[in-house]
Order: structure tokens, then sequence, then C-alpha cells
């Protein structure tokens, strides 16, 4: 075996340049391989932690009806005493948060936008004093100021304000139907306008005190969900039936993000599939190249292959002399790979990429805009390393034992 | 110690068969230097095949050291060869990533000796041929009747009872073509080893102790000198 190894390593030396191509490729696919997975793996962190501090929170608490009935927004089906929930969750030492979301027509007058106009918009309320508890807007303010209390006031997402062509100081109207039906018109100043870092956000937010909320929609303190925040390190689904339990069964019930975001992972999942494939055809195309250097490496050797069989050296010897070989090139392919992608790694990790400009107008289910930065995959890594080191010594196995079917008087008089 | 009898090969060339030999039978004993000769297509290179057991006779039977090769399976060729064969070609086929040493070592290291074994026996070989000091050097920097004398050690270093050469000199100069069959002859002479080798040159012709001379597939002389 020792003399297999060190003849199969001095084999790697003899045509360098072949070696050191076929090893690039390797390289390339590896680097891409590690390039995309953290990229990937980088979009979903971010996409999951802005579905979390912009959208759902950690679980949230809901009447048992309003689930099935979201897309309608009812006012009716509710929590009627959310403070006293929240209370509760306080004492337990969990952060949460009361709010009201109910859909409505946001009507632009012409005073302020240069011309009159309507559309159906989503308007959340929130308790200005503790919703920071719970979310991340806090970070994300772009001009003017938050909310306060009795503030007849709305905060608009970045993208819509731009949309619109809403500037601080303008007013708008929001048209809707409250608590029983009836309808009611509310005029509201933007007093801020917010870059959320999860585009679905920042394309839809209109953001309004629940205090006023309350008033306009004859909501009696009601609220239609209280969005809970949980430690990043805390196991979600134990805690969700650990606040179940608090509740007493008191026609509520709590949804970790997770179910109320299963459509996003669905789809976030189906992407890895396909992203799995575009990794798969990378290695194929780094399998094809192995095995075609192999393959003019056998066969220009033919006759070597003849003399050696001729001296006794029994087939399986030999395959094992080229698998190594192979193994050779791809260890060379590996180590180059891996730290090609080390180095674009660092790079993607630290600056990432800007895609901003495309996903202002696009929605591709990821909650990430602007600037996507990788993450480190360190076990990534490691199968890259020894996926490029196997896929070289099997792709060797094939041309070699063509080259073996030959009889031993063809493989000498091979030229 | 060799026996060829009535042995028939047949290739196929597309759709045509040609009968490389036709029914040929010989006995050839132990210490022998032997030269089969012939003008190309003879089937010299055939025979020296079929008893170097690295092709398939269609007819016949060889017997080598009373074990019936032409009955063997592949395995058991491959280890028959490995313990009691040696070759040497016409082109050297010596690995040219490897050093002289590490070329004549190659044959050895498929018999699972100890390294100093391994060793002891490579480079009195080495020695035996004229290489000594040369052991380091690739193919690349020996001439064509260094790696000749290469090639013959690696045939000789596991003690071999037989070995073929198929035109051993036919790549060199006259003169190293002679040093290169006094070097076979003496080695033949010092092992009692069985030499058979083919040729169409008459001074290796000249050197031979035995001299089968093929014509069409057949013998058409056997001479002992």
């Amino acid at each position: 075996m020792k003399f297999l190894i060190s003849l199969a390593f001095k084999n790697l030396t003899r045509y360098k340049r072949r070696t050191l191509i076929t090893a690039g490729a390797i390289a390339f696919g590896l680097m891409m391989y590690i390039f995309v997975d953290s990229l990937l793996l980088g979009i979903e962190i971010e996409s999951v932690r802005n579905l979390k501090w912009f959208e759902t929170a950690s679980a949230r608490i809901l009447n048992d009806d309003y689930w099935e009935n979201r897309f309608q927004r009812p006012l009716d089906i509710n929590i009627a005493d959310p403070d006293s929930i929240m209370s509760k969750l306080d004492d337990n030492g969990i952060s949460s948060t009361k709010r009201v979301e109910f859909s409505g027509d946001l009507i632009l007058n012409s005073t302020d936008f240069g011309e009159d106009g309507n559309m159906s918009v989503l308007v959340t309320a929130v308790d200005t004093e503790r919703d920071f508890d719970v979310f991340k807007f806090d970070t994300t303010l772009q001009e003017g100021r938050f909310l306060e209390a009795d503030d007849d006031a709305v905060i608009l997402g970045s993208w819509l304000a731009e949309d619109i062509g809403a500037e601080l100081g303008y007013w708008i109207t929001i048209v809707t139907r409250g608590n029983g039906g009836f309808y009611e018109a509310m005029d509201l100043e933007i007093v801020g306008i917010v870059n959320c870092p999860n585009p679905n956000v920042n394309r839809t937010l209109i953001m309004m005190p629940i205090d006023v909320a309350d008033e306009y929609l004859a909501m009696e303190g009601a609220a239609t969900e209280i969005s809970i925040k949980l430690p990043e390190s805390a196991d979600i689904d134990a805690e969700v039936i650990r606040i179940q339990g608090l509740l007493n069964g008191d026609g509520l019930t709590v949804m970790s993000w997770k179910s109320m975001a299963a459509d996003y992972l669905a789809i976030a999942e189906a992407k890895r599939g396909g992203t799995g494939m575009i990794l798969f055809l990378i290695f194929l195309i780094a399998a094809v190249g192995i095995s075609n250097t192999m393959l003019m490496a056998i066969f220009e050797r033919i006759r070597e292959l003849g003399m050696m069989r001729s001296l006794g050296m029994s087939d399986k010897k030999i395959r094992i002399a080229f698998m190594i070989e192979a193994a050779g090139i791809g260890l060379i392919g590996s180590i180059m790979g891996v730290f090609l992608g080390l180095i674009v790694n660092f790079f993607v990790v630290k600056y990432g990429i800007n895609y901003g400009d495309m996903y202002r107008d696009m929605d591709i289910g990821y909650r990430v805009q602007a600037i996507i930065r990788g993450a480190w995959n360190f076990k990534t890594m490691g199968i890259a390393f020894f996926a490029g080191i196997f896929i070289s010594t099997l792709v060797a196995f094939f041309p070699t034992k063509r080259a073996l079917k030959m009889d031993i008087p063809s493989c000498l008089r091979h030229q | 110690m060799i026996t060829v009898k009535d042995v028939k090969r047949i290739y196929q060339t597309g759709e045509t068969e040609v009968n490389a030999l036709k029914g040929v039978s010989l006995n050839i004993e132990k210490g022998e230097f032997m030269s089969i000769a012939g003008p190309s297509g003879s089937g010299k290179t055939t025979l020296l095949n079929l008893i170097g057991c690295i092709d398939q006779m269609d007819e016949g039977d060889i017997s080598i050291k009373n074990e019936h090769v032409s009955k063997m399976k592949k395995k058991e060729k491959t280890n028959f060869r490995r313990k009691n064969l040696g070759f040497i070609f016409q082109t050297y086929n010596l690995i040219p990533v490897l050093t002289a040493y590490e070329n004549v070592a190659f044959v050895l290291s498929l018999l699972n000796l100890s390294e100093k074994e391994v060793k002891d026996r490579t480079m009195a070989i080495l020695k035996e041929v004229g290489l000594e000091g040369m052991e380091n050097r690739r193919p690349g920097k020996l001439s064509g009747g260094q790696q000749q004398r290469v090639a013959i050690a690696r045939a000789l270093v596991k003690n071999p009872e037989i070995i073929l050469a198929d035109e051993p000199t036919a790549n060199l100069d006259s003169d190293t073509g002679k040093e290169i069959l006094e070097l076979m002859k003496r080695m033949n002479e010092k092992h009692n080893t069985t030499f058979i080798f083919s040729t169409h040159d008459k001074m290796v012709m000249d050197y031979a102790s035995r001299l089968v001379i093929l014509h069409d597939g057949q013998i058409q002389s056997d001479e002992k000198r």
C-alpha cells in the first residue's frame, strides 16, 4: 500500500498542469458550493430574524377563532382583556405587547399628495409603551419620530411612503369598519417613516397608537393579538405549551412563529431543494472534469498498465493506485476549494451583497432587503472537503475499470 | 520445464480471422537461452505472450513447471506471473516517475517482502547489471541501454525461473544491443534462468543457444547449438 500511495502521488506531478486544472475545477465547484450555502444560510437566518422582529414575534396569543378568519381581520373575534393576560405574562418574566390589526381604505388627499387617490391597506395599532419590548422598530426610524399615546398619527414603511409620495406632516384618512360594523374615518398625520429590514413590512406598514384605534373602533380595551418575545435559545414549542397553560383555556390559543410562518418555511424548504439541485449540478460538472482527466491519464498510460499487469500486479491494486491518484487530485482541489471558500465567505459575511434594487419591486418570499450577508457554516466546509475527495475517487473507478477490460497484449501494443 | 502442445491462436480483425499460430509444439528445458525468430507477423510475439500467460490460446495446451497455465483463471495467471515469470519489453516500459531503484523494487513490493529484503535485493541486482550509483536516476536521465538494464534488473530481481523478452534490443544501437545480450547471457549462466526472447535481429539469433524460427504461425526450424 505504501508503494501504491507513493506511486499515485508521484504520478500527480507527472502532468502538473492537468492536475492543477482539474483540481482547479474541483476547487471552483467547492468554492461555489460554500458560497451559495453561506448565502442561503445567511438569508435564512436573517429572514427568520426579521420575521420574528417585525412580523410575527416569537409567538402570538389569539382568540381561538381568529387564525382561520385572519384574512378578514375581524375585530369582533378578539382578546377581551389583554391587559390581565399581559400582566400574567409579566409575572412569568415573558415580554409581551397587545396589538389591533384591521384593514381599511387609505384615502389620499390632493392637498398633500397632489392628487386624490385610495388603496386598500392593513393597519396595525400598537401599544406605544410596550411594542419595543417585543418588536425591533426602535432601530428602524428613518425620518420623524415614533408614535406617542393619544397621538392622531401614523408611521409608514419607507417603501409605502415612497410609493404614495408621502412626507412627514402629510395627513391621510383611513376609512374602516369598527367593532360592530359601523363605518369610521380617521384623519391621521404622518409623523415618522421607518425603513424596516423586512421587505413585506416595509412595503405595507401603517402603524398607529392602540389607544387612538381603541376609541375610533370601539374596541373597549380589546386587542386582536398579544405578541410575545421569547429568548432566541428558548425551546419554542415547550414555551408555547407553557404559555397556553398560563391562559387557563380562556378561549385563547398560542401560536409559535413557526406555525404562523408555515407557508414561508415551506417555500424556504422548497428553495433549499432547488438550490440543492444547482449544487448537485456543480458537483456533477466537477465530477465529469475529474472523470475526463482520469480517463486521459489512464489511457495515456495503457502500456504502463500492461507492464504492471504482466509483472503480476492485480487489477485490484491497479484500480486502487488510480483511485488514490484521483483522491490526490480531489485532496488538492478540496484544499484549494475550501481555502477559496473561506476567502469568499469572509467577504460575503463581512460586507454582503446588495440586492436592494432587485428586492424593492419583487417579493421572493425571503424577509430580507438590500444587503444579504452570508453565514459561517463549518459543517458545509467539512462536507465540501470530504465530498471533493470522495467524488474524485469514485469517478476514477469507471475509466480504470474500462481500461482494465483491455487484454494485456493490447495494452502492451497501445501507442 | 515448458511444454507447448499444438497451440493455436486466431485473432479476429474486423470480419477477417488471422491465424497467428497454427498448431505450435515445443519443449523448453530449464536454463535455455532461446530465441524465437521470424519475420513480422510470423507469430513470435503471440507465442511469447501465450507462454507468458498474458494471452489466451484458442486450442492446445501449455504447461510450465507441470502447471497447465491454459486452464488457469485470470487471478491464478496473475499470481503465477508474479511468482514465476520475468518480462523484458522492447520499449523498456519503465515507470517514468520512479527512480531506477523504485522501478526494480516495484516488483518485489508485489511479493510482500520486508523493506530490508527489498532494499538488499534491489541494490544487489542493480550492481549486477552495472547500474551502481545510478539508483536514484529516473528513466528520463538514463540512456536507452541503461533503461534496458533497469528492465533486466526488474525482470531478474525476484529470481524467476523464466524470463520472456520481446525484441529486447530492437530499440538499441548494435553496440548497446550487444552489451545487453552479453548481460542477459551472463545472467542466464549465473542464475540458470531460462531466457526466451523474440527477435528478427541476426546478431541476437547468433547469441541464442537454441533458435526456433517461425513462419506463418508454424515452426519452420528448431536448432540447438
